[in-house]
């Protein structure tokens, strides 16, 4: 028997992670992920006007309300059969950008350069472990940085503003595209930022990161887990190269497949859920929350593409695109989510050499008795699918799979372990009372549990779910 | 210490609340705040921001904060002791610092519902001693201890979304679950200067005046219907038939005539825009009733 570690709260993402490894010399021999909180969003769904869902689901996530937005708009669309004019789909788009770019910068600095990196001298942003490398001056320089960054995620709200009302929790993305009438004075505020912004990660942020990197090799060999891949895709409904990022596409087995959304499957074996039995019909799936269910520990559900746990977020999408080959490992996330943020801006630069300064196309929408439709779309950290039934004009049912499950998900039925979980076997800890590498490599994967822990239920199900 | 401040705010009556807003921004509030701190005599609070059942979002509106920014706030105005999204320490050593907190004269900030259901079990926020510790008993630890309560966001406020029905986490306001005075911040996010502005009244004049929901007067004071900038549209009785439209939205399901917070002045994420001028509907998130007394959101 190892030494068993707990890290509650994995403090500095978004939500409530516990992560509990067993260690036998100094190697984590087993993990276990669990996400600590549930408040039921597809059971407050159900007998809402649809409409209001892109509203309603946005209240899921405070750092990545957005995203939310984007999949409950594309799956509304696909259910009454209508889809924007390319002028209002490059404003939806620019939005959806601008949150790439402030999750990003956040994540990057808030949440992930305490670890490599002394913070500035505020309480609480300050601390000690016994594994900071940075000379002093490097140190002094990129805690610097910690506090320059915060204008910059800042001023990408505002461009998101500018479009979209307000943020968190946006208005501006809707049916039929977005409800702003872009103008010059619109145009000219947004490019300027993103001008300012653009500046900053040229000149600071693609510099830190590459310098963390560089006192942090071994990072480049931890953190690597099982390297299977997953997109839904996100800003490829483009021709243009210069709009055009990334593809759905898996990466499995060392080979790039296409995606068959029908193989994703859900099990909740290890989840704190059970359901009325156990091989469920896909129509008359019933689960419910037991959080004394034996066995179980996580509120995170555990999905898997063709019975395989998929990685998602920015490593995978610049994979997928080609646009990073380096490797998969800790430090590999972590640079590939900040060159997503340089590719993201050119697409941005790309939207504001096209978008006119025409009215926005919108219309009043009515919803047939019944009706079913999904959005699937890569967001921030991934892989992000709402799937929406309507009865009697009203939501049946509405299921959502977040990227953050897909990372952060338990064992399965078969034991096959969760993305998070099988990038922390094996890796070795160099102080058990310090165990820094645990924190390093989870932050890599920038999970949101806020996001991370729904119940999936009653008819127009578009998943198998598996209790055994 | 507030002798200046708090004659200058208590003292002023409230004849026309629209202009009253005007002049008593958070700006010059946290101005006279910063004053105030800067005087020799003041000792810095610590504070709690402790997030709960909820979408973390009210943190990361904070984060959009300027003028003063969050730097400002943690280095000049309170000392923050606890964050899940912020601070650099982790597990035990980091709720060692929520317990160290209490000890001290600290401010609670909540964010998120209190969870109820299965003895708090849907939402643990560590563990400690190899126990697991729920939002709702870190409420109670602190809430009994804390010198002021702000409950910051719509679900820490009166229960929002995350009580949304069926309620299945249990979730209640954090006034309904503590037995105790609590200023009530309510917003989907809560605007950053509506938190710090609150927390500048409290150092540099004491006690904001709050209305009969314990809102702060000053942000919560006057509907946005009042003070809409599609209000004369609404006066002429032209109304828009859909979102993108100029016009007042009331017959889309605008819920501006009974919400109360001052977003039509002051604006949003660097005072650039807010709903309505987005051409969609006030959604009534800062309002009791929210989600569920304000649907539709859109009215077709």
């Amino acid at each position: 028997m190892g030494n068993k570690i707990t890290i509650n709260p994995l403090t500095r993402i978004s939500g409530f992670l516990q992560i509990q490894v067993e260690v036998e010399k100094n190697q984590i021999i087993d993990a276990k992920s669990s996400g600590m909180l549930f408040r039921g969003f597809e059971k407050m769904l159900r007998g809402r006007p649809p409409i209001d869902a892109i509203y309603f689901t946005q209240r899921i996530c405070g750092i990545c309300s957005t995203a939310h937005a984007m999949a409950s708009t594309l799956g509304l669309e696909d259910i009454l059969d209508v889809s924007p004019n390319k002028n209002d789909e490059m404003l939806r788009d620019y939005m959806h950008g601008c949150e790439f770019i402030q999750n990003h910068i956040r994540h990057f600095y808030q949440y992930t350069l305490p670890d490599y990196v002394r913070g500035p001298e505020i309480k609480p942003l300050y601390t000690t472990n016994n594994d900071y490398r940075l000379p002093e001056n490097l140190n002094r320089k990129l805690a610097q940085h910690y506090l320059e960054s915060i204008e910059y995620s800042r001023l990408a709200h505002e461009m998101l503003a500018v479009l979209g009302g307000k943020v968190p929790h946006s208005h501006g993305i809707f049916v039929g595209g977005v409800t702003v009438n872009y103008d010059a004075s619109k145009f000219i505020k947004i490019k300027s930022i993103l001008k300012s912004i653009k500046d900053f990660v040229i000149t600071r942020m693609i510099p830190d990161v590459y310098t963390i990197s560089e006192y942090y090799k071994d990072y480049f060999e931890n953190g690597v887990g099982y390297k299977n891949l997953m997109t839904y895709g996100v800003f490829d409904t483009y021709i243009e190269k210069e709009l055009y990022y990334v593809g759905p596409g898996v990466f499995l087995n060392g080979k790039r497949q296409e995606l068959d959304t029908s193989k994703i499957t859900e099990d909740i074996h290890y989840s704190w859920y059970e359901a009325n039995q156990v091989e469920q019909d896909p129509s008359e799936v019933t689960i419910d929350e037991n959080v004394y269910k034996e066995g179980a520990y996580s509120w995170v559900k555990a999905p898997r593409y063709k019975g395989y746990s998929m990685e998602v977020g920015p490593l995978a999408r610049m994979w997928l695109s080609g646009l990073y080959t380096r490797g998969i490992s800790t430090m590999d996330r972590t640079i590939a989510r900040t060159l997503e943020i340089k590719r993201i801006i050119e697409i941005l630069e790309g939207f504001l050499e096209r978008i006119e300064t025409i009215p926005t196309v919108q219309g009043r929408y009515e919803f047939r008795d019944s009706g079913y439709g999904k959005g699937l779309i890569d967001t921030t950290r991934g892989a992000l699918g709402h799937w929406i039934g309507i009865k009697e004009k009203v939501i049946k049912n509405y299921g959502i799979i977040t990227p953050t499950t897909w990372n952060t998900s338990p064992m399965d039925s078969k034991g096959l372990k969760g993305v998070i979980e099988e990038a922390l076997m094996g890796t070795r800890i160099q102080d058990v009372k310090n165990p820094v590498e645990i924190g390093r490599i989870v932050r890599s994967f920038d999970p949101c549990i806020s996001c991370a822990t729904h119940v999936q239920s009653d008819q127009y199900s578009p998943f198998e779910i598996r209790v055994v | 210490m507030n002798s200046f401040g708090g004659n200058h705010l208590n003292n002023t009556s409230f004849k026309c609340p629209i202009l009253d807003s005007k002049d008593m921004t958070a700006k010059k509030i946290i101005d006279l705040a910063i004053k105030e701190v800067r005087s020799s005599e003041y000792k810095k609070l610590n504070l709690i921001w402790l997030e709960a059942t909820g979408c973390s979002g009210n943190i990361i509106s904070l984060l959009n904060a300027q003028n003063p920014d969050v730097i400002y706030l943690f280095k000049e105005m309170v000392t923050l002791t606890y964050s899940n999204s912020l601070m650099a320490a982790e597990g035990e050593e980091a709720f060692q610092q929520f317990l160290d907190t209490l000890e001290t004269e600290f401010i609670l900030v909540v964010e998120g519902a209190v969870a109820t259901k299965d003895q708090g079990l849907y939402n643990v926020i560590a563990r400690y001693k190899g126990k697991l510790v729920t939002a709702m008993e870190a409420v109670k630890l602190a809430g009994e201890k804390a010198k002021v309560v702000l409950a910051v966001g719509t679900c820490a406020s009166f229960g929002g979304p995350s009580a949304a029905r069926p309620n299945p986490s249990g979730s209640v306001s954090v006034s309904d679950f503590l037995d105790r005075e609590v200023i009530r911040l309510p917003g989907c996010p809560c605007h950053p200067d509506w938190v710090i502005g609150t927390i500048a009244n409290l150092i540099a004049f004491g006690m904001p005046e709050l209305d009969e929901k314990n809102r702060p007067i000053i942000f919560y004071g006057i509907t946005v219907h009042d003070q809409c900038s599609r209000r004369s549209s609404f006066n002429k009785g032209i109304f828009a038939k859909k979102l993108g439209d100029p016009e007042c939205m009331f017959k889309l399901g605008c819920r501006g005539p009974i919400t109360k917070t001052d977003c039509p002045v002051r604006q949003w994420n660097g005072y650039v825009n807010w709903p309505i001028e987005d051409n969609t509907p006030c959604i009534g998130c800062a309002q009791e009733r929210f989600p569920d007394g304000m649907e539709p959101f859109i009215r077709y």
